[in-house]
Formats: structure tokens, sequence, C-alpha cells
């Protein structure tokens, strides 16, 4: 203290000269740590990039290889540099789709993820989960031009989590169910009209289920494939609470699905039936997306699968409280949360899903249905129909229309897929055993609501 | 060695600073490592499905956690006088450690003991200290990663980690513990040596109050004795003048009157007798009496001031003047109308008293430094007028000066006024009785 007091005035002015140069350094750094931290140095001269990257996968989402991989996507990017010559886009090519989540998700970790990408179905949740995706509220509240109306809403959804739209859907397939007819025709069964129940269902399936040669062993089959979730589905169940806190499994419609699963379970007699079986034409009924329909309908596809036995589609039988309700896939394209370039990339996500003519492509370039409504039920696209599948169910374009518009919209919340795995696991334990269903669906819904609680308090 | 014991806390300081500079690159590397891992060995949709949250690219965690560290150790090498610099610095310095927290995806927070240790170097006040280590340790306790995992979904360093084999991954996490003790360690030697530097600056304060004390107590007592002293030898001093007055009348007056007494009573016894012879007795006796008178005058001589004794009055009162006004700087004008002549003694006495104490007065109580001294005849009037510039006095509370004054202008059938409006005035009037006092002398 003494020291100090001796120096002299200059030497004060000298120390507060240090500490102010400090200060300065102090803020200065602070200021690139933000900038560092935040990704605004991207903005900078230097690093700015007036380049929107896309994420796409080589092969078809619907696992055909048709050849057309980007074909869409080129021409949209050709299009949209033509009404935006100010900025660039690029996708990397040759990430297969099974690879694909894996290299999105590396990309996104090193901090390269793309202004956007495709995200399929299944991993939207994921991504959701992991607050990758950028939020659409404010662009699609801002954008004057744009209306969710356009799309099927079932399709718009999917794109949702928690509430809040994160995806635009690209293209979509609903469920169906696949019917083999020569079985029908040759166990004298009429083929299934699309307002057809249950009971139509168990009926069929009571019927075709038999020893065809003899030996003792069931070789003929109604279905495989069809899940809890089908019947779920179809008769307006709801299985949980918007925010995922809550299971409706002692509901009556979940308990009347559950009480027809095990009716048809036990057609079969124990015998576990593989989807190889309806290959082979041994099956009547098998749930699949409308994509496999499509793709396995045309020539050559058809000759590899199914080609021993006439078939065709119908809608997934209804409920007794429900409809000829299905499921959707859809793959979305999403928006990277650390992107730049959101506007551009909003508008670039705008053209992809909502521009007609490249929407209506899908019909010929790809195996899905397009998102737009006015674009599946257009006169153009009906006669595309009418004649690549006049034979089939399928010529009249207005129950695919439906399907997709009314497949069912399944509120996504945090940890969504492993709920399910819960359910499941309830549902099997509760058709495997023989009490009674009344007891055992208060039990098992206990128990996933325990699972519930501790999952929210886990975060 | 008092520079020594002065420099062993910032050597524990920055002991701490290196050890949480190894602690945050052992943290990041570790992490950094475990992420890139995730990467290249395509695990990273695993790990996203797993955390459910996109971590930090690997490569801006070294150089947000350094960086920030760095804006830290500035901070805490600045010096704050002012106290809301203090609090802003304090606080700018927690936000950076929440965010080098954030960095380590909360694994580590030991930084926060950093700022704790600067800031006990501030306060000497223990209220103000314990307020705000307090509210620091809060800030501490509340940066776990437990805790904060309630309120927002984060990835845990464990999380990242768990990239390693079981082995590794507990072999590291001792690591980062064994770090993270050593740091705490440190801290807590640090407050030792604060506390203990402390409390020996206090002891050394206390004795040294302790010695002001006694050697108060002394000086009191030393002046209270030289205090008693002085009374004594005033005491002393009057007890002289007053025996040496008393032999002085006794070996004067006494001897004189007695001899006057005895000549007058053979006188008495001789008249009738022998006139010639009681004449020439008279005679004797009349040279006792002026010897008599000799003996008082020159008794009385003795007290009067030394001036007076060897020039007449006037040059008495100029010397005198002259003398104050070149011994106190004081500014001193004088005009003397008359000569002062054919005043007895004692009238030259009190005059010359009252100009030597009114010039005193003014100097001692009126501060003055100007005053001026007028003496002037008028009929039979001795005027003295005296002025001076000082600050005068309201109130005006006889002292023994002016006290003395009036007594002594008394006996002479003269007046005295005054008043301390502006400076101080004084005048005094002295009759003048010539004549008979002239043939005396």
């Amino acid at each position: 203290m003494g020291r100090r007091a001796g120096k002299g005035k200059t030497d004060k002015n000298k120390t507060d000269r240090k500490y102010g140069i400090r200060a300065g350094l102090c803020v200065f750094l602070l200021v690139s740590i933000w900038m560092t931290a935040s990704d605004m140095y991207k903005m900078l001269p230097g690093f700015y990039e007036n380049v929107i990257r896309i994420g796409v996968f080589s092969d078809s989402y619907w696992g055909v290889q048709n050849g057309y991989s980007y074909k869409l996507l080129e021409e949209a990017i050709v299009r949209f540099e033509e009404q935006h010559p100010d900025i660039q886009v690029e996708y990397v090519s040759g990430i297969v789709k099974e690879d694909y989540p894996e290299w999105l998700s590396g990309q996104m970790m090193r901090g390269k993820a793309p202004d956007l990408f495709f995200v399929p179905g299944e991993h939207f949740n994921d991504f959701a989960e992991a607050g990758v995706l950028r939020e659409l509220t404010s662009f699609i509240e801002e954008d004057k031009e744009f209306s969710s109306e356009r799309y099927y809403t079932s399709a718009y959804e999917y794109g949702s989590y928690g509430g809040v739209q994160y995806a635009l859907p690209y293209e979509c397939a609903p469920k169906l169910m696949f019917v083999n007819k020569s079985v029908l025709e040759r166990e004298g069964l009429a083929m299934p009209g699309n307002q057809w129940t249950w009971d139509d269902f168990y009926h069929i399936c009571r019927e075709v289920t038999k020893d065809t040669d003899g030996n003792g062993v069931i070789d003929q089959f109604g279905t495989v494939g069809y899940t809890w979730e089908d019947a779920f589905d179809s008769n307006g169940v709801t299985l949980f609470d918007e925010r995922g806190t809550e299971c409706y499994l002692t509901d009556e419609k979940a308990k009347t699905a559950i009480s027809f699963m095990g009716r048809m379970e036990e057609l079969n007699r124990g015998y576990s039936v593989s989807s190889k079986e309806f290959a082979l034409g041994n099956v009547a009924f098998q749930p699949m997306l409308f994509s496999e329909y499509r793709a396995y309908k045309s020539y050559p596809l058809s000759i590899k699968k199914y080609s021993g036995f006439e078939w065709d589609c119908v809608t997934m039988p209804a409920g007794p409280e429900g409809g000829n309700i299905s499921r959707l896939d859809t793959l979305t394209l999403a928006m990277s949360k650390s992107t730049v370039h959101s506007q551009e990339a909003w508008e670039l996500m705008k053209f992809l899903t909502g521009d007609e003519e490249l929407q209506s492509e899908i019909f010929s370039y790809s195996e899905g249905v397009p998102v737009l409504k006015e674009v599946v039920e257009s006169e153009e696209n009906q006669k595309f129909f009418a004649g690549n599948f006049d034979s089939g169910n399928l010529g009249k374009l207005s129950m695919l229309s439906d399907s997709v518009e009314q497949a069912v919209v399944i509120p996504r919340f945090h940890d969504y897929d492993n709920a399910v795995a819960e359910v499941d696991r309830a549902v099997r334990t509760i058709l495997e055993g023989n009490s009674n269903i009344n007891m055992e669906t208060i039990i098992q819904n206990r128990n996933i609501n325990q699972y519930l609680k501790t999952k929210k308090s886990i975060y | 060695m008092e520079r020594e014991r002065e420099r062993f806390p910032d050597l524990v300081l920055s002991t701490m600073k290196n050890l949480n500079m190894v602690i945050i690159l052992y943290m990041t590397m570790v992490t950094v490592y475990s992420l890139s891992g995730y990467i290249y060995e395509n695990s990273a949709m695993e790990f996203l499905i797993r955390v459910k949250r996109l971590p930090m690219e690997p490569w801006k965690l070294p150089v947000l956690s350094i960086g920030l560290y760095l804006c830290l150790l500035l901070l805490l090498s600045i010096r704050c006088k002012n106290k809301s610099h203090f609090l802003l610095k304090t606080i700018l310095e927690l936000g950076i450690v929440f965010a080098i927290s954030y960095v380590l995806n909360f694994g580590y927070a030991g930084m926060v003991l950093l700022i704790i240790a600067d800031t006990m170097s501030y306060f000497s006040d223990m209220k103000q200290r314990m307020l705000l280590v307090t509210s620091i340790c809060v800030v501490y306790i509340l940066l776990d990663y437990d805790l904060l995992s309630a309120g927002y979904h984060i990835v845990s360093t464990e999380d990242c980690w768990a990239y390693y084999s079981r082995e590794v991954q507990s072999l590291l996490l001792g690591v980062r513990n064994i770090l993270n003790s050593l740091n705490t360690i440190v801290f807590i030697s640090y407050a030792i040596v604060m506390i203990l530097t402390e409390v020996r600056e206090k002891e050394r304060i206390w004795g040294l109050n302790e010695k002001l004390n006694a050697a108060n107590q002394e000086l009191k007592m030393a002046n209270e004795k030289l205090e008693e002293y002085a009374r004594e030898s005033e005491r002393a001093a009057e007890t002289k003048e007053r025996n040496r007055l008393a032999r002085e009348i006794h070996d004067t007056l006494g001897h004189s009157l007695t001899g006057i007494i005895t000549g007058i009573d053979a006188c008495v016894m001789l008249v009738d007798i022998a006139p010639e012879a009681t004449k020439e007795q008279l005679r004797a006796i009349a040279g006792v009496a002026r010897q008599g008178i000799k003996d008082v005058r020159r008794s009385v001589k003795a007290l009067r001031p030394d001036a007076l004794e060897s020039l007449d009055l006037k040059s008495a009162l100029i010397q005198m003047m002259e003398e104050t006004q070149h011994s106190t700087g004081v500014e001193i004008v004088y005009q003397i109308e008359s000569a002062l002549k054919g005043f007895n003694k004692d009238e030259e006495d009190v005059i010359y008293r009252i100009v030597q104490e009114s010039i005193t007065n003014a100097i001692r109580h009126g501060k003055a430094n100007h005053v001026q001294v007028q003496i002037s005849r008028n009929f039979n009037m001795l005027k003295i007028h005296i002025e001076d510039n000082g600050v005068g006095c309201g109130n005006i509370q006889k002292g023994f000066g002016l006290h003395h004054m009036e007594e002594r202008l008394d006996m002479l059938k003269g007046s005295l006024s005054y008043h301390g409006d502006h400076g101080f005035v004084i005048d005094a009037s002295i009759p003048i009785r010539w004549g008979t006092e002239e043939e005396n002398d």
C-alpha cells in the first residue's frame, strides 16, 4: 500500500491505461468468441458463401432403384437458380439411403450440416428431438404466399413435432392392403371393396386359413404383417395425449382392437407367418405402402416379385368405431438450425414441396404420392393413372387421394419411439396372457404411464 | 521476510490459474477426441439419438474454452478501485465462467473458486466479503450438471465420454476428479494463507495501537507535571519578590524612619536647653529623611521598565514601538505630537504601560498587522489613541490587561474608552498636572 501511494501520478495513469487496454482486449475477445460460437462469423466477408447445400440420398426413398435418383432435384435446382440468380444450390451425390442418416448426423456434429436436407420418415423424430431442425413457425406466419392448405393435412402434419412445424412434406405413401386375388378366387371369395370392415377381413381370413395339401400343417394364411398399430389406426384409437404424458390403453376402442388382434392370431393356431409367404402366393392380405405397390406393379419389377398370382390393393379394413384409415410414410424436407441462409433455404423448400409442375413429376420419376392435393387430383394425373393401373383398384385416383387425406396423424413427442415400444410390449403381453383383457389393460396402462412419468422427470 | 509473506498468496493464486488451465484443456481435449471419434467411427446418429442434442462442433470447443479462459484471466488481472466497476467485473467473470462451463458441458466449474479467491483480496470488511462470497458460492453450486439438466436438456460430459471403453472412461473421470480436488485444495490453502496474513496484520495493528496509547498516557502525565512546576515556580518568584520588597522597605525606609524618630526624640529634649544644638540636630534628621527618600526612589527605580530607566518617555516609547515592529513584523505607525516632558515617574510608567499593553493586545488577540498610535495634547489633557486593523472584539470581556489599565488611569484621575467593531480602538485621557510636581522633581 505504502509503496503504491509513494509512486507518482504518472504511475497511476500508467496502471489505469494498462487496465483499460486489458479490458478492451477482453471485450474484443468476447465479441470474437460470441461470433464464433453463434456462427455469426460465417456472415463476415471471407467466410460468407452464397451457396445453399442440400442433403439428399442417391437412391429412391421407397427402396426402388429406378435410375432417376437426382433427376427431380437437379431439375428443381436449375429452375430455382433461374429464379434466384444470386444464390447457388449444391448437393452432395453418392450417399446411399442406408448411410444417409449417419452421414447427415456426422455433418451436423462437424458443424457442416446442409442448409436443407431430406428427412426420412423414420428419423424425423430423432432429428426433431436432437434439436437440429429449424422451427418453421415464423416463416409460415410471415410468408403470405405460403398456404398449408394446399398440402394433404396428414402429410403436412407429419413434419410437426410437439406442436411445432419442423419440416414440409416432399412425397408420401399411404399404407394400403395388398390382396392376393388368386387366393380369393380359388376360395370363391369376392374381392373386398374400399368400405370393408374388420368383420369382412376376419371372415375372409378364416375362410382362407387352411391346410391345402393335407399334410396337417397350415400352408395358406389370411394375413401377414397386420399389426396392432394398424388395428388401432383403423378403429380410431388415440393412444397418447398430445404431450405424451398419458397412455389410453384402457380405452374401449383400444380394447376392441386388441381383442380383434387376439382373434386374428388364433386363426393361425400358433404358426408365425413371414412376409415371404405372401411373395410365394400363400397369403391373402399384407399391408404395404403404396410405393411398393407402384414399384412392383410395373414391368419389369413385377416379374421379380409377386409374379405367380394376380394382385391388387384396397384400403385398410375399418374397425367398428373407426374407418378405412391407415398410416402415412412421408419424406420431409427440413432446414438446419445452424443455416445462415434461412430465408433462401425457405424459398427453396417451398419451391421443392409446393411447385405443382415439380410435384406432379413425382408420379413419373418416383414411387411416392405428391403431397399437393391439387396435383394428385388433376385431370392429367387422372389420365396417367387410368393408363397405368386400369386393371386395378387404383385406376380410381380418388381412393388414393382419400387414403392420404384421411391418414392418421399421430401426435409425436419426446421419446415417442420408446413409448410405442412399451405399448408394443404391453400388447404382446396381453395377447400372450390368458387373463382378463380388462384387468390386463389396466395393469399395462399403469406401467406405461409410470414409464411416461419417469421419462418426463428425466428431461 | 515481509515481502515473501506478501508474495505467497500471489504464488498460490497463479498456481490455481495454471491448474484451471490444465483442467480446461484436459476436459476439452478428451471431449473433442470422443466427439471426433463418434463422427469418424460412424456412430454420430447413434450418439444423437442417445443424447438427443447436437453437441458443439469439435474444433470450437478448444477455441471457445481457451478464449473464454483468457478473457477470465485478463479480467482477474484488473484491479478495480471503484465499487461499481468491481461489481461489473465480478458479474462479467461469473458470466464467462458460466460460458466455459457450458462449453465443457457443465462438467467443471472450479473456475468460480478463482473468482472467489480474487474477490477475497478486495474487501477488508468481513460482512461485505461474506455477502459477495456467499452469492458467488450460490452460482458455483448452481453450475452443476445434474441440477441444470433438470431444467434444460444438455449433453453431459459422461454422455460424450461414453465413447471410451468403461475402464478408460473411469480413468478419465478419475483424473478429472483428482484435478478438481487439487483445485479445491489449492483454493483452501489460499484461503488459509489469506486469513493468516490478515490475522497477523490485525495483531500488528493492535500492538501498535497499544504502544501509541501508552505513549499518549506518558505525555499527558509529563504535561501535568510541567504545569505544576510552572505554577510552583510562579509562586516562588512571587514570594521572592515579596521578600525582596519587605527587605528593601526594612533596609531603607525602616532605617531612615528609625533614625528620624530617634533624632526627633533627642530634639524634643534639647529644644529648650540648647536651641542651637537642636537646629543642628534637625538638620541632621532632614539629611536622614532625604537619604531615606533617595533610597525609596532607588527601590522604585528598580521596579521600573528598563527603557524608561535610561531614556526619556518619548524615546522609550519610540524605541519600544520600533523594536516591536522589528521583532513581530507588524507595521506600527506612530504620531507623537507632544514632547512628553514634565511627567513624573508614575505617570510616565502608566503612559508607557498603556501603549505597550495595547500594542501587545492588538498583536496577540486582534491578530492585527497594522497598528496606529497617536499621542497628542489637548489643553491640559494628554490624549492617547491606539487603533488596529485586527479582528476586533464584538463582546469585550475585560481581561487583566484592560482592567489594569483602567486601575492605573483611575489613580491618575484619567479615563479610558474602547470599542472593538472594526479592529480595536483604545482612547485614554490623562490630566496634566505640571507645576508642583516639577518643583518636587
